[in-house]
């Protein structure tokens, strides 16, 4: 599994994970829902027993859970008890000095690791699991840093390399220009993780909103599933270098707007980040029930903000759906024919992305019907758009909390030494695992039905029509639940022709 | 405890004259009843004493129509749990 050589390494070895539920098949789940005793009694090393389960009944188990959670949910219907839950936080020390120093300390680390990548990434082994540079950006960033933005809280910020990299590039120039000029250098004292100083000069259309970031996310999606940066350390190193140089080069044009309204990446871990137990509050931090920060925020008014949620959502499927034998199954006719397969993928990419943005509109219509309310439908639509970021987090967990832990003493051993790495061993999960990873999916669906739970009784007046008008996001979540479980109960197939 | 969201847009078809709008927020709403329970909730210490009067009814129809709807839901939930279990009691029994 380490050594298929054609762009699916990096999914292969994920995959690998997954094809052990398929085999073994979720029992412990099942069990849960029969109310068995004997789901504890039974070793969980031997799931064997359990390769009862058809797929079928586990996807439609899972469909279950989501629509009982909703049923269950309408029961609380105290509305200051929820708001108890959702605001109840402990505030965290974080001095500003500490905070500044440690940001600081992030940023001079990440800069290094972004050139120890662009070293070992251009001249070291091409043996992926002994590379550093392909193990740390899937595996150390892409796998695990992104799962502490949702889990933890979103630190992005403070390890950017590219926007510490601006903040000095952008620091020298005004230098060299205000010398030039002789005016006064303004004043750029700006507490915290905000090195780059407000654009004065060029802005974004104000039009476009958040949209270039929506395009950015697809093209970056587009690019790691078709090209072979999953397994090439040195296509790899080359598309971190442009992607590095588009960033610098915009952060220092636009400033900040940049990292808010076009960079894909920051805007990824922005929003899991709102669902993170560690959440910026005021000039500190506190600590928040995991999800309930999600229910106290509301998309900001601009274009895109919407799209960017649902892409997100839609990226982690088209992930994984490109890599199942029924895609397989679908596109090798159709490349037969003649039709290039990297058109083949952009073209599902982006009528997939569609799909789910005008399922999303439709169901926020209904939402509107349900409650017979006045509330425009965009404003439904950014109103209920942070409950889909659980969902996305629990799908970012399932396909990834394996890969991480299979990788991670690979990664360990080779950042230990990185230009002369020694041979690793991947570490096999047990069987059991599989569940777990239906559990993360389903866990992330349970928080979002909360979260839009919450966030009705929040929109609508009373009671019953908050309760109403979630019936139709349910059923949407449903059908999603079943499409997802399906997806990770797949055997992995790499991609074919790219 | 207050909110901590801002107040939703709304958006009235062009052809359509709101049934009921809030006296204190000028927010439009398709029933009586919804106007009647966003002043209590959302206005409570500005409102009029015929409003607080108003309230008051509506929280009683919602208490009454809730109480059915979760008699509603305690069934719905009790078919899903039995379905599922003797979904599962077949399919398992067919193999082993
Ligand atoms: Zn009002």
């Amino acid at each position: 599994m380490t050594d298929s050589p054609d762009g699916g390494w990096r999914r292969a070895v994920g995959r690998a994970v997954a094809r052990g539920v398929a085999r073994v098949g979720p029992w412990p789940l099942a069990v849960a829902l029969v109310g068995t005793a004997s789901a504890h009694s039974g070793s969980l090393g031997g799931a064997a027993a359990s390769a009862t389960v058809p797929t079928w009944l586990t996807v439609l188990t899972g469909g279950v859970v989501v629509g009982a959670t909703f049923l269950f949910t309408t029961l609380l219907t105290d509305h200051d008890a929820m708001r108890s839950v959702n605001w109840s936080r402990v505030a965290l020390p974080a001095p500003a000095l500490a905070r500044r120093a440690l940001v600081r300390g992030c940023q001079l680390v990440s800069v290094a690791l972004l050139g120890l990548v662009f070293v070992t990434g251009l001249s070291g082994t091409t043996t992926p699991t002994r590379n550093f540079a392909l193990l740390f950006v899937w595996t150390g960033w892409w796998a695990g840093f992104t799962m502490t933005t949702y889990l933890v809280g979103n630190t992005w910020p403070a390890f950017d390399p590219f926007r510490a990299i601006a903040g000095v590039v952008r620091r020298v120039l005004d230098a060299l220009l205000d010398g030039s000029a002789g005016t006064v250098a303004p004043d750029r004292t700006d507490g915290g993780t905000a090195t780059v100083p407000a654009s004065p000069a060029p802005r974004l259309p104000e039009e476009w909103g958040v949209w270039p970031a929506v395009a950015g996310l697809l093209a970056l999606v587009y690019v790691e599933v078709v090209s072979p940066i999953g397994s090439n350390p040195r296509s790899l190193a080359l598309v971190v270098a442009a992607y590095g140089l588009v960033t610098v080069a915009g952060a220092v044009v636009y400033g900040r707007t940049w990292f808010d309204r076009v960079d894909p990446v920051s805007r990824v871990f922005l929003t899991y980040g709102r669902v993170a137990p560690v959440q910026r509050d005021g000039d500190g931090l506190s600590l928040r029930i995991p999800g309930t920060a999600a229910t106290e925020e509301v998309l900001p008014d601009r274009p895109g903000e919407t799209a960017f949620v649902v892409a997100l959502l839609w990226v982690t499927t088209y992930d994984g759906l490109v890599a199942t034998p029924l895609w397989a199954r679908l596109v090798e006719p159709v490349v037969g024919a003649g039709v290039p397969a990297v058109l083949v993928h952009v073209v599902v990419l982006l009528a997939g992305f569609a799909l789910f943005l005008g399922g999303y509109r439709l169901s926020s219509r209904a939402v509107r019907e349900r409650a017979e309310t006045y509330v425009a439908v965009d404003e439904i639509e950014r109103w209920f758009a942070p409950s889909l970021v659980p969902i996305a987090a629990g799908y970012h967990v399932a396909h990834f909390m394996g890969y991480f832990l299979t990788l991670a003493p690979a990664l360990a051993a080779v950042a230990a030494s990185p230009f002369a790495p020694p041979a690793t061993v991947a570490l096999v999960l047990p069987g059991w695992f599989g569940s777990v990873k239906l559990a993360c999916v389903l866990l992330g669906h349970v928080l979002a039905v909360w979260v839009a739970h919450s966030l009705a009784f929040e929109l609508f007046p009373g009671v019953l029509a908050a309760i109403r008008s979630q019936v139709p996001t349910v059923v949407v979540m449903v059908f999603y639940t079943m499409v997802s479980l399906w997806v990770i109960t797949q055997p992995y197939v790499p991609p074919p022709f790219v | 405890m207050t909110r901590n969201l801002p107040d939703p847009a709304t958006d009235v078809p062009p052809d359509e004259e709101p049934t009921a709008v809030c006296a204190h927020c000028e927010r439009p709403f398709r029933s009586v009843h919804a106007r009647d329970l966003h002043v209590g909730e959302v206005h409570e210490a500005e409102a009029t004493e015929t409003e607080r009067e108003r309230y008051e009814r509506v929280i009683e129809t919602e208490r009454d129509d809730l109480w059915l709807f979760h008699a509603r839901t305690v069934v719905a939930l009790g078919v899903v749990y039995s379905t599922t279990v003797i979904l599962y009691m077949v399919v398992l029994g067919q193999f082993g």
